[in-house]
């Protein structure tokens, strides 16, 4: 059996790279790329932390439930960058900062 | 016993009074629609019959008393009312008398002054105060009246207001006056304070109510008003100076108002003087007619020569009161009133026609100055006979009023004196050089002003001199008249058979006579006036003057003792320093203190302000500067940039979760 130990790793490791994704990329879809990454981490997580409540199966409820949400999100998120792009005519984060002071 | 009701010769005196101040309100009323003096000579005119009326009735009859309540004061009740005797009735007709040839004489005198109608105005407001003075029967009332008339000769005196030297004058008169009335009003005091009444004649009837010193007292105090008003050595200086009014106001001063009010206020009071008081007032008049006499015998100015005149004469009626003769005094008052008033409505003719010639000729001359005159005899006939008697009852001489009057008051002199001792025996003697002084400087004035030729500005003009006009001739003449002997007695040389003293004597004691004075005092009296009569025709006339006129005597007497300069010196000066001490004081103490505490509010308030905008504001506005330095400080974080945003959000929660991890493992 595979030690929960190494399911947090691979989430974390999965976390770690959908946050530099996130800080780092010039893209707003590889953005929303990385977000869903880290949505994955903890869903994994999720699902690793169900083995211990083998009879409700909360776990894979949350992680279920997690997923449509995240679908949700993204669909919201992808309408969201295509009026933006329509806007300034770029996806890149760097170029929107009409919330600068 | 005073009574309430308003008899006949009471309300004649009332009206008498009363009208020239209705022609006074009612000149000052119209103004300058009021420029003939008619209100005032008809008020005069009606005031002079009604006054002879009161005089028929009262005269050598029993005094009219009449007395009103006035007003109360606590619980004392104060009366007043008017008092008829033969004293008061004299005067109320004498005053009126004079005032009424006065009053016709302005009428040409001062015709085409542009400030005539202030003049009626003034000289009906005179002759009222000095009438109302006679009439009353209280000290209150006649201090009142006493004010009055001091405040109208004031606005006369300095009628040409517009003359620096009028100004000066009249000031001058109503200062040293004022001097006289603090002493009439503390006498006032006095009287009040020991008889709880003001009316004379309570207190003529028992002067012997008050202590004894306070008896002297309030004698020396009336006396002191008595000597400014009756201008009475040292307190003389103010009449000469008076001359700056108008002429006819000078012979009205000089005559029946103003001096006479105090000769008239010491007779009216005379129980009241002691013994000590009467050597006092009889030692004063003496002094008063030397020093006077001696200071007229070198003035150039015709009228200065007049009013030292006044004042010596002035002299000789104190000196009869101090003898305790007061009808002699009244009598003399009554005498010098008409010829005194006819020598200045004299020398007012001969200055309005010296005025006159000047104006013509545009001449650089004083018209007052009898240097400047000479010669005026041929040229004015009239006014030369009527000064010419005037003179001559001045000097003394048989045949005028002023001789009998001269006569009993020399005469009753040298019987009081011969009851005295000491230096009071000198009083008599002083009387009869004075005489002589008076003859002397009267007819050096005559003969340097009408003999001799015409002075050279004249001559050298040819102008033409004439007679003054007939208005102004008419009250000369009447005066002239009236100076001579027949208005006051029967026989010309003796004093026994005047009517007038006969009706004042009744209630005084009179003195031990010596009836050998009577032949010797007028034959002296007469013999000198005659040698000084020539001598002056010798000094001036023939032109054989011997003096030098800077010896130290005569320079003495030009400069009038230097009185005015010692009073300078004395008193005028030292006020000044004192005020200008009170002025510096006030400017700097006072003004400095004031000024002082502004400027340390100024400066408390500025420490505030500087505490306030510093501090208190300061305060505030570090709070607003370390408010807006955070937010400075964090809007930087406010890039726009999401990924920042996001980096920031991450590095919290981490820095968070370190924190738990640290603190809480």
């Amino acid at each position: 059996m595979i030690p929960l130990t190494h399911f947090l790793v691979v989430g974390a490791c999965l976390f770690a790279i959908g946050l530099y994704a996130v800080l780092a990329r010039r893209n707003a879809i590889l953005v929303l790329v990385g977000i869903e990454l880290m949505i994955n981490a903890a869903i994994l997580n999720l699902v690793a932390f169900g083995r211990y409540d083998k009879t409700m199966y909360g776990g894979q409820v949350f992680a279920l439930f997690a997923i449509v949400l995240a679908a949700a999100a993204v669909a919201v998120a992808l309408a969201i960058i295509l009026n933006v792009y329509k806007f300034y005519r770029s996806v890149n984060p760097e170029d929107i900062k009409n919330l600068k002071d | 016993m005073p009574t309430t009701a308003l008899t006949y010769p009471l309300l004649a005196a009332l009206s008498a009074v009363l009208l020239p101040f209705i022609g006074f309100l009612l000149s000052a009323a119209l103004g300058k629609h009021a420029r003939n003096g008619a209100i005032s000579i008809s008020a005069i005119s009606l005031s002079l019959l009604a006054a002879c009326y009161a005089f028929a009735q009262v005269w050598n009859q029993a005094p009219v008393h009449i007395q009103w309540h006035w007003f109360t004061i606590g619980e004392q009740a104060f009366h007043v009312g008017l008092l008829l005797d033969n004293m008061a009735v004299l005067m109320l007709v004498l005053v009126c008398v004079i005032a009424l040839p006065v009053h016709i004489y302005s009428a040409a005198y001062m015709k085409g002054d542009p400030g005539i109608h202030r003049y009626w105005t003034y000289l009906s407001l005179f002759c009222f105060a000095m009438l109302g003075l006679v009439v009353a029967d209280n000290l209150l009332l006649m201090y009142i009246c006493w004010e009055l008339v001091g405040f109208a000769s004031y606005l006369l005196i300095g009628f040409w207001f517009t003359r620096d030297s009028a100004v000066q004058a009249n000031k001058k008169a109503f200062i040293v006056n004022r001097i006289g009335d603090i002493g009439f009003l503390i006498g006032i005091g006095i009287v009040y304070s020991h008889l709880g009444t003001l009316d004379t004649g309570t207190l003529i009837s028992t002067p012997e109510t008050l202590p004894a010193p306070w008896l002297t007292v309030a004698g020396l105090a009336f006396f002191l008003g008595a000597m400014a008003k009756s201008a009475q050595f040292p307190l003389h200086v103010w009449l000469p100076d008076a001359m700056e009014g108008p002429t006819s106001v000078s012979s009205l001063i000089h005559a029946a108002t103003m001096v006479a009010a105090g000769v008239f206020l010491l007779a009216r009071l005379f129980p009241v003087f002691n013994e000590t008081v009467l050597l006092v007032i009889a030692t004063t008049g003496a002094v008063t007619a030397f020093v006077a006499a001696y200071f007229a015998l070198t003035q150039y100015d015709i009228k200065k020569i007049l009013a030292f005149s006044t004042i010596s004469q002035l002299g000789f009626m104190m000196v009869g009161i101090g003898i305790g003769m007061y009808p002699v005094a009244l009598f003399h008052l009554v005498t010098h009133a008409f010829f005194k008033c006819l020598l200045f409505l004299c020398a007012g003719a001969i200055i309005h026609e010296m005025q006159h010639v000047k104006e013509t000729h545009a001449l650089d001359i004083d018209p007052q100055d009898i240097r400047n005159m000479g010669g005026l005899r041929k040229h004015m006939p009239l006014t030369f006979a009527t000064m010419l008697i005037a003179s001559l009852a001045l000097a003394g001489f048989p045949f005028t009023g002023g001789y009998l009057s001269k006569d009993a008051l020399l005469v009753h002199t040298f019987e009081w004196a011969a009851l005295q001792s000491g230096a009071a025996k000198l009083i008599p003697y002083v009387l009869v050089i004075v005489s002589m002084l008076t003859s002397f400087y009267i007819l050096r004035l005559l003969a340097n002003v009408f003999f001799g030729s015409l002075s050279n500005p004249l001559a050298k003009n040819k102008t033409h001199i004439h007679e003054a006009p007939m208005t102004m001739l008419i009250p000369m003449l009447f005066l002239a008249a009236c100076s001579l002997f027949p208005l006051f007695s029967v026989n010309p040389l003796n004093d026994g058979h005047v009517w007038l003293m006969q009706g004042l004597t009744t209630t005084v004691s009179t003195l031990p006579p010596l009836p050998l004075l009577h032949l010797v005092i007028p034959l002296l009296t007469t013999g000198a006036t005659c040698m000084v009569a020539i001598l002056a025709w010798h000094w001036y006339v023939n032109g054989k003057y011997p003096l030098k006129t800077n010896g130290l005597l005569y320079r003495l007497s030009q400069h009038q003792g230097y009185l005015d300069v010692l009073y300078n010196v004395a008193i005028v000066r030292p006020i000044f320093r004192l005020s200008h001490l009170l002025l510096w004081v006030d400017y700097h103490v006072v003004d400095g203190t004031v000024n002082g505490l502004a400027a340390l509010g100024r400066s408390l308030a500025a420490t505030a302000a500087w505490i306030d905008q510093r501090l208190v504001d300061g305060l505030v506005r570090l709070v607003g500067k370390i408010a807006w330095g955070l937010g400075h400080i964090f809007r930087r974080l406010q890039t726009g940039g999401v990924q920042r945003y996001f980096a920031t959000l991450f590095l919290v929660i981490l820095v968070i979760l370190l924190y738990h991890i640290v603190v809480l493992l």
